[in-house]
C-alpha cells in the first residue's frame, strides 16, 4: 500500500533513509545501514525505529528487530556518547586487556554495558578485532586506541568525561562522537577517510620481514 | 471434459516432457542410486531406505543447514571433503560417495558430537513435555546419540511458558534453534511474525513483543517443531501421544479439502493434525481445521425431541419422534433445506429422500445467499469439473472473483502463494480492497464494486490461466455467466470454490432443485429415467424445483407447510428466514442445540463427523473418504435416520448404511451431457447500484475465517488469533468524515445498524468493508442485506 510512513523522524531523515534504501538492489538489503542511520540520530535503535524501518522496506517488525538484535553493534538503550570497547579476547587479555577492562569499569563506577551518568561514557568488552598486533588494545565508537595500559585507559575516559578526548592512535585527526560513526557506518561519508594511519608498522612487519629474506625463507 | 480442454492436458504434459529430467547417480553406503538432479543427499539416501538423522531439514522448507544433526562423509570423484558434510544443504553431484554413519566411523563420530551439544541446554523434561513419546529428538538422541553426557554444568533456563500468541505458547529452554517454526511462517504462510533473535548462548525464537503470532497457519509450527518447544494452549499437557488413537478423516470446516488426523481419547477428540496429502493440503492445514472441534463435546443433542402441546421441546422417544415426524411430512406439502457441511452420503440421503419420501424436487443446499443464475452456473458447471490444486501450480495467472483464499479457502491461499513466491505467479482479484491476504499475493486488485460484470469481461487470460469463482459471485447478478463466459472464450479453466465442506458433495449428489445426483437435469426426461431405473422407484418430480429463496417465500405464503432440515442455521440464510420457518412443521436433523431448536417440531439428533464414516467432495470434486474416530458413539449419520424416516412414512429409500449411500451414487457416474439447456438458461445483467450520496457507502462484506460459525464455539484461544473486527474504509471517506483508524462509525440501512471501529485501508473509495459473521457484525441480520446495497457510514 502506498500510505505515507508515519514517523517522528524529519523529513530530512526520511529523505536519506529513502535514499539509502534506493542503493540496493534489493530493498531488504537495507535494513543494516537504517538501523545504522536510526542510531546517528536517536544514538540507539528505538520501538520507533524497529517499526519506521518495516514500514519502509514493507517487512514485519519481527523481521527487522530479529537484525537488530542479532548484531550488537545495534544498541537497544542509550549508549554514551563515547562507546568504549575494551578488546577482552585472548591476546588482548594476556597483554592486559583484562585488567584494563576491570579497571576501567571501576574507575568510572558502572557496569558492563552502562553509561556514566553524565551520559558522556559507556563501556563493553568486545571480542578480537583483528588488531592484535597492537594488543591491549581499547576503541571508542570504533576507533582505535592501541597499545593500552590501565593507567593510559582511565586518563582515555578521564577525557571523555572532560570532552576533550585525545585523537585516536590510527584513524581521523579528531575522535567523533557515536552518533557521528553511526553515521558513517550507515554509508554517509563524513569526509574523515583519508585521515591518519592505515596500516602501522607492527602490522606491515611480517611483510617487510618477508620482502627482506632472500628465497622466502 | 470438452476437447479443448483435453487438448490443453495433452500440451501442458508433453511441455513436461520436454524438459526431460536429468538423473545423477551416486553411492550412498556402497549402493547406487538415482536421483533427478537438484535432489539433495539426504533424501537420496531416503530413497535407499537410509534415515540421517535430521531435526532442521524439512522437505517443503527451504534447506538451511541450522541443526548440523545430519552430517556425513562425502567425496566427490576420488576428492573428499574435508569435513563432514550437511547433506541436507547438499544437493548430488555426478561422482559422489556418501558415507553416512552406516558406514563412516566419522560420521558416526560426528553426528554423536551435534547431538550432545544439542543436548547441553536441553531440560530434558521429557516427562512433562507435550512432545515426549512422539519428539524427534527423544527419538534420535536414542537412535544416533552418545548415551551419556559428558555435561556437568548448569543447563541455560528460560522464563517459561511464553504464549507468543494465544494459542500457541513457546518454552525457549527446549528450542534447538532448528528454524523450522520460522521459515514456515515466512515461506508457507507468508507471515513473518516469528523470527530467531538475539545471537549465541541466547539467541531465541520470538515474536516483535507488540505484534504476536498472528497467523491462520500458526498451529503447523507446532506440529513440525521436532522438540516441544512449541505447544498449542488448547492441548498442552492434556495427553500422552501413545494414550491416543489416530484415525485419518477429513475437515468438515471448509471445501479445501484438507487431510487430517484425529486423535481420540476414550471418545473425545484431544487433538486434530495435518494429515499428510501432497496433492491437496501437502503437510499443512489451517488453524480452524486444527483447533475448532470442541463442539463436537457441547451442547450436544443426545435424544430426539418434540414440541408439546404447550409448545415446549420435550424429550421422546425415537419411535414417537419418528412417527411425529412422519407424519407432519406426509400430510404437508413439504420441502427439504440442507447444510453446508454434509457428507456426501447424507447429501445423497437428502437428495434421495425429497424424490422419493417426499416427491418433490423442492431441496436445495445453498444455505445461504444465493441465485437461480447461481444454480444454473453449477449446473453447466459440473459438465467440465477437471480442475485442481495442480492447475495452480502450473497456471500463467490466477484470477480471484468473489473469493478471498486465505478467508475462505486457506489451503488455496497457501498454494497460491507458494506459486507467487516461488516463480512469481501473477495473482488479480476482483474486490473492493487490498485485503492483507491479496497483499500477500501481490494480487493487482480491480476495486470496482458494482461494475463486477464488466470487469470480469476485460481480463485477458490463456487456456493456463485458472479463474477461481468464490461462492459470494453468486451474489453480483451477471458475474457467474460473465465468469463462465470468460473461460470459454480464453480456454481458461474456471473453479467454483464454495466455503463450506458439503457444498460440492451435496450439488453432485442432487441436493438442489435443478439437478438429480450424477449432475442429471431434472428436467430431462432421459436423466430421470435413469434414476428411476436406479432407484427402482416410480416417475419421479418433474418439476424443476425451489431455490433456498424461494422455498423460504412459500414457506412465507403458506405454500409449504413442512420443511426438513439438516444443519442448517437460518440466520445465514436472511433475516426473516426463522420466521418463514415459524410457521412450518420443522423437522431438524441436528448435533447440537441451535437456533433451529426455536421453530422445530421435531429435533433428531444425528452423528458429529468424528462419530461416523463418509466423505467429503472438496472444491476440486475430489473425494476424501473417513471412518468414524470414535467408534463407539450412539449417535447415527443423517443417512441412516432419512432411510429409517422414509421407511416411517412407507416410501422408503434404502439407505441403511453409509456404505449402502456410497455405493448406490457412485453406480449413477457422470450424467451429465446435456450442456445447452443448462448454459442456455444463464443470462443475467448487472444490476445498476445506485451511487452513493455524501454519507453513503456501497456495502461489501465476506466471512472471516475465525469469526462466529457454530463450529468455533468454545474455542477462546482459537478466537484470540481472528482478525480484527473492523470496518474498511477509504482514506478519502476518513478525512470526509474527520475520524482516524479506530475510531467507531455508524453504519446503518432503515433496517438497522452496525457500530465497528474503522481501518483505513486500500477500498473503492464508494465502498465500504464489514466481517459478514463476527462478533458485532452481522450485516445479514442488522441490516438485512450482505453486500452491493447503500447504507449510510457516519461517525458513531
Ligand atoms: S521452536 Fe521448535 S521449530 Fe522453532 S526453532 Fe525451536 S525447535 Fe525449531
Ligand atoms: S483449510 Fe479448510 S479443510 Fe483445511 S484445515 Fe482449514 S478449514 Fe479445514
Ligand atoms: S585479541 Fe584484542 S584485537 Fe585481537
Ligand atoms: S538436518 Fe541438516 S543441518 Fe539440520
Amino acid at each position: 500500500m502506498n500510505q505515507p510512513i508515519s514517523s517522528p523522524y524529519s523529513d530530512k531523515d526520511l529523505a536519506v533513509m529513502d535514499s539509502i534504501v534506493k542503493r540496493y538492489p534489493r530493498t531488504r538489503s537495507a535494513i543494516m545501514p537504517l538501523l545504522h542511520y536510526l542510531q546517528s540520530i536517536e544514538g540507539y535503535v528505538t520501538e520507533t525505529g524497529i517499526e519506521t524501518i518495516a514500514q519502509i522496506l514493507s517487512l514485519e517488525s519481527a523481521e527487522v528487530n530479529a537484525v537488530a538484535t542479532f548484531y550488537t553493534q545495534y544498541k537497544r538503550k542509550p549508549v554514551g556518547q563515547y562507546h568504549v570497547g575494551i578488546c577482552t579476547n585472548t591476546l588482548c587479555a594476556v597483554m592486559g586487556g583484562d585488567a584494563i577492562y576491570q579497571s576501567v569499569l571501576e574507575h568510572l563506577g558502572i557496569e558492563n554495558d552502562g553509561v556514566t551518568d553524565d551520559g558522556k561514557v559507556s563501556v563493553e568488552h568486545i571480542e578480537c578485532n583483528a588488531a592484535c598486533d597492537y594488543a591491549p588494545v581499547v576503541m571508542a565508537n570504533w576507533e582505535f586506541y592501541d597499545n593500552q595500559n590501565v593507567e593510559s585507559a582511565k586518563d582515555l575516559v578521564d577525557s571523555m568525561r572532560q570532552g576533550n578526548p585525545p585523537p585516536p592512535t590510527r584513524g581521523p585527526d579528531r575522535l567523533v562522537t557515536w552518533k557521528e560513526a553511526s553515521a558513517v557506518l550507515a554509508g554517509i561519508n563524513d569526509g574523515l577517510a583519508h585521515q591518519g594511519v592505515q596500516a602501522g608498522d607492527p602490522t606491515l612487519l611480517g611483510l617487510k620481514i618477508a620482502k627482506n629474506s632472500k628465497g622466502g625463507e | 471434459m470438452s476437447i479443448q480442454e483435453i487438448k490443453n492436458q495433452e500440451i501442458t504434459s508433453s511441455q513436461g516432457a520436454d524438459s526431460a529430467i536429468e538423473m545423477i547417480t551416486i553411492i550412498v553406503d556402497g549402493f547406487e542410486v538415482s536421483v533427478p538432479k537438484g535432489t539433495l543427499v539426504i533424501r537420496a539416501a531416503e530413497k535407499l531406505g537410509i534415515q540421517i538423522p535430521r531435526f532442521c531439514d524439512h522437505p517443503l522448507l527451504d534447506p538451511v543447514g541450522a541443526c548440523r544433526q545430519c552430517l556425513v562423509d562425502i567425496e566427490i570423484n576420488g576428492r573428499k571433503f574435508p569435513k563432514p558434510q550437511a547433506s541436507c544443504t547438499i544437493p548430488v553431484e555426478p561422482g559422489m560417495v556418501v558415507n553416512t554413519q552406516l558406514t563412516s566411523p566419522v560420521a558416526e563420530k560426528a553426528q554423536k558430537g551435534v547431538m550432545e551439544l544439542l543436548l547441553i541446554n536441553h531440560p530434558l523434561d521429557c516427562p512433562v513435555c507435550d512432545k515426549g513419546g512422539e519428539c524427534p529428538l527423544q527419538n534420535q538422541a536414542m537412535s544416533n546419540g552418545g548415551g551419556e553426557s559428558r555435561y556437568e554444568g548448569v543447563k541455560r533456563t528460560f522464563e517459561k511458558p511464553i504464549n507468543i500468541s494465544s494459542q500457541v505458547l513457546l518454552d525457549r529452554e527446549r528450542c534447538i534453534l532448528c528454524a523450522r517454526c520460522t521459515r514456515f511462517s515466512e515461506q508457507i504462510a507468508g507471515d513473518p511474525f516469528i523470527t530467531l533473535n538475539e545471537r549465541g548462548a541466547l539467541q531465541q525464537v520470538g515474536i516483535y513483543e507488540k505484534e504476536p503470532f498472528q497467523s491462520y497457519f500458526s498451529g503447523n509450527t507446532v506440529q513440525i517443531c521436532p522438540v516441544g518447544a512449541l505447544t498449542g494452549a488448547s492441548y498442552r499437557f492434556r495427553a500422552r501421544p501413545f494414550d491416543l488413537v489416530s484415525t485419518p478423516s477429513a475437515c468438515e470446516h471448509c471445501a479445501s479439502g484438507c487431510d487430517m488426523r484425529v486423535d481420540v481419547r476414550r471418545g473425545k477428540t484431544l487433538r486434530r493434525l495435518a494429515g499428510d496429502d501432497s496433492t491437496v493440503n501437502e503437510e499443512w492445514s489451517c488453524d480452524k481445521g486444527r483447533w475448532a472441534f470442541k463442539y463436537e463435546h457441547r451442547d450436544r443433542l443426545t435424544s430426539p425431541l418434540i414440541r408439546n402441546e404447550s409448545g415446549e421441546l420435550v424429550e421422546a422417544s425415537w419411535p414417537e419422534a419418528l412417527a411425529h415426524a412422519a407424519h407432519g411430512l406426509s400430510i404437508n406439502r413439504a420441502a427439504v433445506l440442507v447444510g453446508g457441511r454434509s457428507t456426501i452420503e447424507d447429501a445423497y440421503g437428502y437428495s434421495k429422500f425429497a424424490r422419493i419420501a417426499l416427491n418433490t424436487n423442492d431441496i436445495d443446499f445453498r444455505s445461504r445467499t444465493s441465485s437461480d443464475e447461481e444454480r444454473n452456473f453449477l449446473a453447466a458447471l459440473l459438465l467440465g469439473k477437471s480442475v485442481t490444486y495442480l492447475d495452480i501450480d502450473k497456471a500463467d495467472q490466477v484470477i480471484l472473483l468473489g473469493f478471498e483464499p486465505e478467508e475462505e479457502s486457506p489451503i488455496i491461499f497457501l498454494r497460491i502463494f507458494k506459486q507467487v513466491r516461488k516463480r512469481g505467479l501473477k495473482v488479480s482479484a476482483l474486490a473492493p480492497f487490498t485485503s492483507r491476504g491479496n497483499e500477500k499475493l501481490k494480487a493487482t486488485v480491480i476495486k470496482n464494486v458494482g461494475n463486477e460484470v464488466e470487469d470480469i469481461s476485460k481480463f485477458a487470460l490463456t487456456n493456463r490461466s485458472v479463474i477461481l469463482v468464490g461462492e459470494r459471485l453468486a451474489e453480483v447478478s451477471g458475474a457467474l455467466t460473465a465468469a463462465l463466459k470468460l473461460a470459454e472464450q480464453s480456454g481458461a479453466k474456471l473453479a467454483w470454490i464454495p466455503r463450506r465442506a458439503g457444498e460440492r458433495g451435496a450439488l453432485e449428489a442432487g441436493a438442489i432443485g435443478n439437478l438429480l445426483p450424477g449432475a442429471r437435469q431434472v428436467a430431462d426426461p432421459k436423466a430421470r429415467q435413469d434414476i428411476e431405473r436406479a432407484w427402482g422407484s416410480g416417475p419421479l418430480p418433474t418439476q424443476t424445483g425451489l431455490s433456498t429463496d424461494q422455498i423460504l417465500d412459500a414457506l412465507h405464503k403458506g405454500e409449504i407447510e413442512a420443511l426438513l432440515v439438516g444443519g442448517v442455521d437460518p440466520g445465514d440464510i436472511s433475516a426473516s428466514a426463522i420466521d418463514g420457518l415459524r410457521k412450518a412443521f420443522v423437522v431438524s436433523l441436528e448435533i447440537r442445540n441451535s437456533a433451529m431448536s426455536e421453530v422445530a417440531d421435531v429435533v433428531l439428533p444425528v452423528a458429529a463427523v468424528v462419530e461416523k464414516s463418509g466423505s467429503f467432495l472438496d472444491w476440486q470434486g475430489r473425494a476424501r473418504k473417513f471412518e468414524a474416530a470414535v467408534t463407539n458413539s450412539l449417535h447415527r449419520s443423517d443417512v441412516r435416520i432419512l432411510s429409517i424416516l422414509a421407511d416411517e412414512i412407507g416410501r422408503p429409500i434404502n439407505l441403511g448404511t453409509v456404505e449402502k449411500a456410497a455405493k448406490e451414487l457412485a453406480s449413477f457416474g457422470d450424467g451429465s451431457s446435456d450442456q445447452k439447456s443448462a448454459l442456455a438458461s444463464l443470462s443475467a445483467d448487472q444490476a445498476k447500484i445506485k451511487e452513493p450520496g455524501k454519507n453513503q457507502a456501497i456495502l461489501t462484506s465476506w466471512r472471516l475465517l475465525l469469526d462466529n460459525g457454530s463450529l468455533q464455539e468454545h474455542e477462546p484461544n482459537l478466537a484470540g488469533t481472528a482478525h480484527p473486527c473492523v470496518a474498511v474504509i477509504s482514506d478519502d471517506r476518513a478525512n470526509r468524515l474527520g475520524v482516524v483508524d479506530g475510531d467507531l462509525i455508524k453504519i446503518s440501512n432503515s433496517n438497522g445498524e452496525i457500530i465497528l471501529p474503522l481501518q483505513i485501508g486500500d477500498i473503492d473509495p464508494r465502498a465500504i468493508w464489514i466481517p459478514r459473521n463476527s462478533e458485532n457484525s452481522r450485516p445479514l441480520l442488522a441490516l438485512k442485506s450482505a453486500t452491493h446495497s447503500l447504507v449510510s457510514v457516519v461517525k458513531a
